[in-house]
């Protein structure tokens, strides 16, 4: 069937089938190849997106509840060749190995901070929980989270 | 658990890190050249990529430990439009080993493309080749395979009585060495002799990007293979070998790559893509999703160690025994190695007269097993440091002292006739870690309800290349001042997603003093880059790194004397800048003038072979709380304490540590790919296969201990590997102390945890 759905801030359409994963859609339909397919089984998260703001597993979800939605990649934060503060902060603090995890890490940090400014330490760890880094042992990226929280507010004040 | 955490556990802000010291680049936290790539989704990996006119391949795996396959109808999938099966009767009868990474080590073949005898659950039996990923996968289900199910042989100690070996070729172990000193006489007259059995898992490198590779033949006969790998040139002998090719057919390009670990250093699916490419004349691209990546890549090789330790009344060493069985999994692969690498650690962290250490590997019913960041290293300092602890308990010894009366110094030799020691600097990490720490007073064992709180260390020393060894250590790098002043530094080097490619511009823009964004290393391709032989054995810095000195060195001093040449006055190179008499020339200016006045260009090969191979050293701190109800383990706090040399960028050093904490975390406490009595893997994904995610990581404190290593550049040496190494045998220290058990069987889950406990 066909979908209309947003996607990083843009109308698409798109002929999907039952057997489509969202993931497949974003990544063979539409070349958002920042969604990595790590495990296929919503364990690893390093295909997350944001489904209007919420992060999900882009394995789990069927492409056709893309209907009608709203969609953010990895590739919509950058806003005019301007990394966004998360981007920065993940560059900064060294937050960034062999990469693979990085988009979905962001993504989900991304959702943390539109809903909480001032996130606790705990908040962020928390928020990570669902995705997995094999390289940094999740400390650069934590102080990443921490650092950008910080500087949108400071930002704003 | 969280509130039993007495330290709250913050984040850093980046203005709290330590600052780098006196060099323009080295030691600095520099950022990573690749970043900005990464973190806006443009950095893309081999999958991310179309293939034009290319076929995807899925492997059809056998699903049983151990079977031959009676007939196979893919009339069903060969039905689908552009569906290609190949089987492996349709493979050449060529066996090679995947760990072999130089022609001629004679590593023992036994294994193919694809085989009729399936020797574990993920072995290889078809290719199905499609247009498409989807359509390949709904063809592979559609292929009916008729087995006939054989024993197999999951234990590795049983694996030497099995009643019918599993290989053709009858080999029921591959057997080595190591000895040196009087070991009879030591344990003869010995004061107290000290024996444990320690048991460490097959664990699973889990790099978040699955193997992908990607072949196409070329004109001219030439295969060309793109590969996230870590050994270039040991993959082009293995497909060249399958091929029946010569090496200058086959290219082999380095791709990105989604972390490794060891996961992708052996030949796995590159010779089977490679030669699909050249059967169908078509390209081919196989991609594995992480069931796939679980059951039929690598794993690290499980052991079991009998370690004896003779000791005089004074509790000074006098000499070891081990007796090591390595878990090979299906196919030798890299196995023997390993087990030769835990070998040649033995007698470089404690000064011990006399060793025999002696091992096999053996094959079983299971995965293969092959390199694994630390390649032995973290399975035999488990086995050393975990018995150490145990035998100190025992004999009333302070763990801290006794290991302070054996530990090697600076300048020591090796006794087994390896390279010597170099500037190692464990009694050091030691005594500094355990006053940072606080080790003497989280040492003593907390108990309330049902909770015991204590800590636990353990030291470490691994290599830095192959110097001393029975491997040659060469590598090949140019550097080329190009007419703008630019600086191309041509290798065959690897990124791993640790940041070799920017640790080796700092090391060029440090002796050039060129801004290192105007500084572009390369990865290897086998065409154009020189020989290397590979990022593995901890030896990019200490070697490569070095070799990328030497020839930044070279390069700037032949600018340098044909400008002299040219201008024919005194000429000195400063700050990224010639002066020439009293002119100040930019270095685009004096290439250019060099070029085309003199007739030469600024561009510098050099080969590379290092004569020595210090240790490099290490000791984490783990502070754990057990919960003895559910047998639940916490870490509460970590510091890890290295002897680096110098950090050529310490964002990427600290890096390296946290990572190497994350993996060793899993093999003291939860990761395991275990195997049942038919040989059926415990975890087919993540959701069997437990790594710490971000709330279960303990605060880690990282101090470096930075005191120079001669022959590395600047005083570099290696961290990558040996980070992950202390940190198992630290935390079942931990353990073994607050409980007052003697577990020696990781990881330290908690059914084992309650059982010890029950057994008390």
């Amino acid at each position: 069937m066909k979908i209309e759905f947003v996607v990083n801030g843009e109308s698409c359409a798109a002929e999907v089938d039952s057997a489509m994963r969202l993931i497949d859609l974003l990544r063979e339909e539409l070349r958002l190849t920042s969604v990595k397919e790590g495990c296929g089984a919503g364990e690893c998260g390093a295909c997350t997106v944001l489904v209007d703001g919420e992060p999900v597993c882009s394995c789990l979800v069927p492409a056709v509840q893309a209907r009608g939605r709203d969609i953010l990649t990895v590739e919509g934060l950058a806003k005019d060749g301007q990394l966004s503060v998360l981007q920065q902060a993940f560059l900064d603090c060294d937050a960034v190995q062999c990469g693979f995890c990085t988009a979905g890490m962001i993504l989900t940090a991304h959702a943390l901070l539109m809903k909480k400014d001032n996130p606790t330490d705990e908040d962020i760890r928390t928020a990570l929980a669902g995705n997995i880094c094999r390289c940094t042992g999740y400390v650069p990226i934590e102080r990443a989270v921490r650092a950008a929280a910080d500087r949108i507010r400071a930002a704003r004040s | 658990m969280s509130a039993l955490k007495e330290k709250e556990r913050t984040i850093q802000r980046p203005e709290e890190l330590a600052p780098g010291r006196d060099f323009r680049y080295i030691g600095q936290r520099i950022p990573r050249a690749d970043g900005p790539d990464k973190v806006t989704g443009r950095y893309d990996y081999l999958a991310d990529g179309r293939y034009d006119k290319a076929l995807v391949g899925v492997v059809l795996f056998s699903p049983h430990a151990h079977a031959k396959v009676r007939s196979i109808d893919c009339s069903r999938a060969l039905a689908m439009p552009g569906v290609r099966v190949l089987t492996w009767e349709d493979a050449p009868d060529v066996l090679y080993n995947s760990g072999e990474w130089f022609p001629g080590q004679n590593d023992h073949p036994d294994e193919r493309v694809l085989t009729g005898h399936a020797r574990h659950v993920g072995d290889r039996i078809a290719l199905v080749l499609a247009p498409d990923e989807r359509t390949a996968r709904i063809a592979r289900g559609r292929i009916v395979v008729d087995y006939e199910v054989l024993l197999p042989v999951v234990d590795p100690e049983g694996a030497r009585e099995a009643p019918e070996a599993l290989h053709e070729d009858g080999i029921r172990e591959f057997p080595g060495t190591i000895a040196f000193g009087d070991v009879e006489g030591a344990f003869a007259s010995a004061a107290h002799v000290e024996e444990d059995v320690i048991v460490t898992p097959r664990i699973h490198h889990a790099a978040m990007e699955p193997h992908a590779v990607f072949a196409a033949p070329r004109p001219e006969g030439v295969l060309e293979l793109h590969t996230p790998c870590q050994i270039l040139f040991g993959i082009q002998q293995t497909v060249a070998k399958v091929l029946n090719l010569p090496f200058s057919k086959v290219r082999i390009i380095k791709v990105p790559m989604g972390g490794s670990f060891g996961g992708k250093q052996e030949a796995v699916f590159e010779p089977l893509c490679a030669w699909a490419a050249m059967t169908l004349h078509r390209p081919v691209l196989i991609v594995t999703n992480r069931e796939e990546s679980i059951a039929a890549t690598r794993v690290r090789a499980a052991a079991v160690g009998r370690v004896s330790t003779a000791l005089d009344a004074d509790g000074k060493l006098l000499a070891r025994r081990f007796d090591v069985t390595v878990d090979a999994g299906a196919y030798l692969s890299g196995a023997r190695k390993v087990l030769m690498a835990m070998g040649k650690k033995t007698s470089r962290l404690y000064r011990i007269p006399a060793v025999e250490f002696a091992g096999r590997a053996v094959r079983t019913s299971t995965t293969p097993s092959g390199a694994c960041r630390g390649y032995g290293s973290p399975q035999i300092h488990a086995i050393t440091e975990i018995h150490t602890d145990l035998l100190c308990r025992r004999l009333g010894y302070d763990p801290v002292d006794f290991r302070l009366a054996n530990l090697v110094h600076p300048g020591d030799s090796d006794p087994s006739g390896a390279s010597d020691l170099g500037n190692a600097r464990i009694i050091e990490c030691l005594t500094r870690g355990a006053e940072r720490f606080g080790w003497d007073h989280r040492s003593k064992v907390l108990s309330w309800g049902r909770w015991r709180r204590s800590a636990g260390f353990a030291c470490c020393t691994h290599g830095n290349g192959y110097a001393g060894t029975i491997y040659h250590d060469v590598t090949e790098v140019s550097v080329r001042i190009m007419e703008d002043g630019s600086v191309v530094v041509r290798t065959s080097l690897h990124e791993l997603g640790n940041g070799t490619l920017t640790a080796v511009a700092q090391i060029v823009g440090e002796v050039l003093s060129v801004p290192l964004d105007r500084i572009v290393v390369t990865e290897g391709d086998t065409q154009f880059t020189g020989y290397d032989i590979g990022c593995q054995a901890s030896r990019v810095i200490y070697v490569c790194g070095e070799s990328a000195r030497l020839c930044a060195e070279q390069a700037k001093e032949l600018l340098r004397s044909e400008a002299e040449k040219l201008w024919g006055c005194p000429t000195t190179y400063e700050n990224g800048e010639l002066l020439v008499g009293g002119r100040r020339l930019s270095l685009g200016e004096a290439v250019r003038a060099v070029e085309t006045k003199g007739g030469t260009s600024v561009d510098v090969h050099l080969t590379y072979s290092p004569d020595r191979n210090p240790g490099s050293y290490g000791v984490h701190f783990a502070d754990i709380t057990v919960d003895t109800c559910t047998g639940l383990v916490t870490v509460n706090d970590f510091l890890a304490v290295h002897d680096v040399g110098q950090a050529i960028n310490r964002n990427f050093v600290e890096g390296q540590i946290y990572g190497g904490i994350q993996m060793g975390l899993g093999m003291a406490l939860t990761e395991e790919l275990a195997f049942d009595a038919k040989g059926r893997p415990s975890a087919r994904n993540f959701d069997k296969y437990h790594m710490f995610n971000a709330p279960e990581m303990p605060p880690i404190d990282v101090l470096l201990i930075e005191k120079g290593e001669p022959g590395g550049p600047y005083g570099a040496k290696s961290i990558g590997e040996i980070a992950t190494v202390p940190t198992a045998p630290a935390v079942v220290n931990a353990v073994n102390r607050a409980l007052g058990t003697e577990m020696t069987c990781l990881p330290l889950t908690p059914a084992r945890i309650v059982e010890a406990l029950a057994a008390l």
